[in-house]
């Protein structure tokens, strides 16, 4: 039984600029390790959302997951994201890691040179009993 | 010998009482007491020392015999003591009891002998009896006296074993005294030559406030020519010297001091003073520390000042704090006279006692803008200052004097828009070099300041200036080739940024690139600029596309601040025949190249620009027949939004089938996302076709510009 604490933001950004981006953050944390769930767009209007997650979530993990299996969609404002976090992970010396998900959120890695088996990626983190 | 004490025995028992008071060096203690052993009490002496850790070293030997003494006395001191003889002086150390030999033996000798030699040595001094007696001091054994008669005609007994021991007392006390004030005056001479080469300076005091000792360095802090100048002079005197203020520049007196506290008795707090020399006006930082040492009873004997130079230090604390808030000032107000004002009011006191700036205005008249004084009533600008900064603003150049900085306000590569004078004056302080480097440096960042604030009020002018420099330029015409182009920008019109693309020629060739900087805004506008420009000075200089594409991502990873960007680039290079393309993807979706209405995609893909040191960008190579295209896009093409998806890749590719030209490519693009995008975009979008042409270079030039070329809104 893992002791994990979640939290999940609704984020309706996209609704005020007359956008169909839609955007849900899932965080949950065990002893070391922080996970970061994205359902919906990652873009221009809802990345920053994704930033303050991830800066939350980084604080005193020794793993941090982005998990984008539930992404819909995602450009390269999603891409600057991961690229910021594999740098400071890095520098600060944790991991992290990213479940890819779909098909068109695997393209776009693809495009900007992370190949399938690349390091960066990691299998779907176990779900925890009740997590 | 005789057996009671005599007058003699007496004398010799004070004079060794006396050889140990302590004053004199080992070598000459031993000397004497040897000397007054031989000829009183023995014929032959030799003196031990052992070493804390049982070394036996001999001190000296001394032999009464007219003839042979030198000799002897040369072959006493080199001898060693065989360490573990039954008899004789290491017997007697390692029992801690004295010996009486009363009649000495052949026999006992050999015991005695190292060697042959040594026997023979031995036996020529004749002995008759001897006695061997170990020296105790202080609880130990220090070393062992040895003692022979023969050649006299003397002979001991117990009684002279008993006076032997009595007078060992004294010897081992005196020896031991010796040693002692060496090891003493041994580690006095090493303090002294620490303290003497130490670069904080020492000043010791005794009680009374006489000066006992300093060191040289406390000399030059004082600014005196030699230590005895700081050793004769009383502290009251040294304190007239300087006017010395604390860090918030009240006057300070000698009771102030830390070593004055220390006089009370008191254990005082480190002071920083800033400290004037009268005399010359120069400034330094000083931290006083002092300490009081008392004797064992309790009382005051010494006070004990170092005092550290911090001048260094803190005026580097100053410049830091100074250009720090006035960086502050600097960049908080767009009303720069009111800014200069400030920014002359943080340079005094600290830097100077008067700072006053002036602008040059249309016509070149100067106008005083800024000025403050230590006292308020004296904000006048002193009229002999105005040429000092005249010239400087007329030869761009700073001046210095001992009381005067004038340092011009430009940036570098402009002329001068003003000067920035600092004086020091009432004070008595003078300027230091390090000052002059500190006033360019305001200098400098008042220019930025009066910049900045005539930029922000031409800000609407530099938008627009800057929009147009970021909104695609006209084509130029590539020999063998037609280009037709599309550019839609997102957005509003002052949300400038994104998406650029551009076309030039380079050596061995043209280069057509198409990007893509993530994020909007000013900073992403400032990004799409910088990459425009550092892509095509590269790629003309070095005419290869992986080299432009490295320079370009050198150029990001110097920025502070994350910057990526995607290009994609195609370096045209033979024409007719045999006409290809070198094409780069770097973090781009891949190109298309269509040949006879056929679209396939095209690309290695490869990191973005700004990501990594190195990207490991490839060029795939194409080879272009008469009527063959390479579609360039950004992703604003396959992200564009509609009802239920996006635009996509696949999308994007059957829009391409059957395309008669590239005006006809770029037509049926735009003519494909206006009918498929819902609502208003977020990203730009670029399209560029470049079309290899039928037959032999002309002038033809296909473009075709959508609605989107003015900045159209979604």
């Amino acid at each position: 039984m893992t002791r994990s604490i979640r939290v999940t933001v609704q984020w309706q950004v996209g609704q005020t600029l007359g956008l169909s981006s839609h955007l849900r953050l899932d965080t949950r944390r065990t002893r070391n390790d922080a996970i970061v769930s994205v359902e919906g767009d990652v873009d221009l209007t809802t990345f920053r959302a994704v930033e303050s997650a991830l800066d939350a979530a980084r604080e005193g993990a020794t793993v941090l997951v982005l998990d984008l299996r539930e992404v819909d969609f995602m450009d390269t404002s999603g891409l600057r994201l991961v690229i910021s976090e594999q740098q400071r992970a890095e520098t600060d010396g944790y991991r992290f890691v990213v479940v890819p998900g779909s098909g068109k959120v695997q393209r776009l890695f693809e495009i900007a040179g992370f190949p399938g088996g690349h390091p960066l990626f990691a299998d779907p983190p176990m779900e925890s009993a009740g997590g | 010998m005789g057996t009671g004490p005599d007058g003699n025995r007496f004398e010799l028992l004070a004079a060794a009482g006396a050889v140990a008071d302590g004053t004199l060096l080992v070598e000459s203690t031993v000397g004497r007491l040897l000397e007054l052993v031989v000829p009183a009490f023995a014929d032959i002496a030799t003196l031990d020392s052992i070493s804390p850790d049982g070394e036996l070293r001999r001190l000296g030997s001394r032999v009464d015999a007219p003839r042979r003494r030198e000799e002897l006395e040369a072959a006493l001191l080199r001898r060693r003591p065989l360490p573990d003889a039954p008899v004789g002086l290491p017997r007697a150390i390692v029992s801690a009891e004295s010996q009486l030999l009363r009649s000495v033996t052949d026999e006992q000798l050999r015991m005695i002998a190292s060697s042959d030699e040594d026997f023979e040595l031995l036996r020529s001094l004749e002995l008759s009896s001897a006695l061997f007696v170990p020296l105790r001091a202080r609880g130990r054994t220090v070393g062992a006296l040895a003692l022979g008669v023969g050649t006299s005609g003397r002979s001991y007994d117990e009684s002279d074993l008993r006076y032997a021991e009595i007078l060992s007392g004294h010897l081992a006390l005196a020896l031991d005294n010796a040693t002692l004030s060496q090891t003493i005056t041994g580690l006095e001479r090493r303090l002294e030559a620490t303290l003497t080469n130490l670069a904080e300076a020492v000043i010791v005091r005794e009680a009374g406030g006489e000066i006992v000792f300093a060191n040289s360095a406390a000399a030059r802090l004082l600014n005196l020519g030699s230590v005895s100048e700081v050793t004769t002079a009383t502290p009251q005197q040294l304190m007239e010297l300087y006017d010395v203020f604390d860090e918030a520049g009240r006057s300070l007196e000698l009771a102030d001091l830390p070593s004055s506290h220390a006089g009370r008795g008191e254990e005082p707090d480190p002071l920083l003073v800033r400290n004037v020399i009268r005399a010359t006006g120069e400034e330094r930082w000083l931290l006083h520390k002092a300490t009081p040492l008392f004797d064992a009873d309790g009382t005051l004997s010494l006070i004990v000042s170092v005092v550290e130079d911090l001048t260094e230090v803190k005026r580097a604390e100053l410049a830091q704090r100074l250009l720090a808030e006035a960086g502050q000032e600097l960049s908080s107000s767009l009303d720069y006279e009111q800014t200069l004002q400030r920014v002359a009011q943080l340079a005094v006191p600290g830097l100077a006692d008067w700072c006053g700036i002036v602008m040059r205005d249309e016509g070149d008249t100067l106008r005083q803008v800024a000025m403050a004084h230590v006292d308020p009533d004296k904000r006048v600008l002193p009229r002999e200052f105005t040429t000092g900064a005249a010239e400087a603003i007329h030869t761009g150049r700073a001046h210095m004097t001992a009381e005067v900085i004038v340092v011009p306000l430009a940036i570098a590569g402009q002329p001068p828009i003003g000067a920035l004078s600092l004086v020091m004056a009432e004070s008595g302080r003078t300027f230091a070099d390090s000052d002059l480097a500190l006033g360019a440096e305001l200098g400098l960042r008042a220019a930025v300041a009066v910049e900045n604030a005539r930029l922000y009020t031409e800000r609407s002018e530099i938008a627009t200036t800057l929009q147009q420099s970021l909104l695609p330029p006209d084509l130029p015409e590539i020999p063998g080739y037609r280009v037709a182009s599309l550019y839609r920008a997102a957005g509003d019109q002052n949300d400038v940024g994104g998406d650029f693309y551009d076309a030039f020629e380079v050596p061995g060739g043209w280069m057509v690139v198409v990007g893509d900087v993530a994020g909007r805004g000013a900073e992403a506008a400032a990004l799409t600029s910088l990459s425009r420009y550092t892509f095509r000075t590269a790629g003309k200089l070095l005419g290869d596309p992986i080299a432009a594409l490295e320079q370009l991502n050198a150029a990001l990873r110097e920025r502070p601040r994350l910057s990526l960007v995607s290009v994609c680039c195609v370096m045209l290079g033979a024409v007719g025949a045999d006409a290809t393309a070198d094409l780069v993807l770097a973090g781009h979706p891949p190109a298309y190249h269509m040949r006879r209405g056929s679209s396939h995609p095209v690309g290695v893909f490869a990191p973005f620009l700004g990501a990594y040191e190195r990207g490991g960008w490839q060029a795939t190579t194409i080879r272009l027949e008469p009527g063959d295209q390479l579609v360039l896009y950004t992703d604003g093409v396959i992200d564009t939004v509609g009802q239920a998806e996006r635009f996509g890749e696949e999308r994007l590719a059957q829009t391409l089938r059957d395309a008669a030209d590239a005006a006809d490519t770029v037509r049926r693009i735009e003519r494909a996302l206006v009918a498929f995008a819902h609502g208003s975009q977020v990203d730009d979008t670029a399209v560029i076709a470049v079309e290899r042409l039928p037959s032999e270079p002309s002038a033809g030039r296909g473009e075709f510009r959508g609605d989107g070329v003015r900045v159209a809104r979604n």
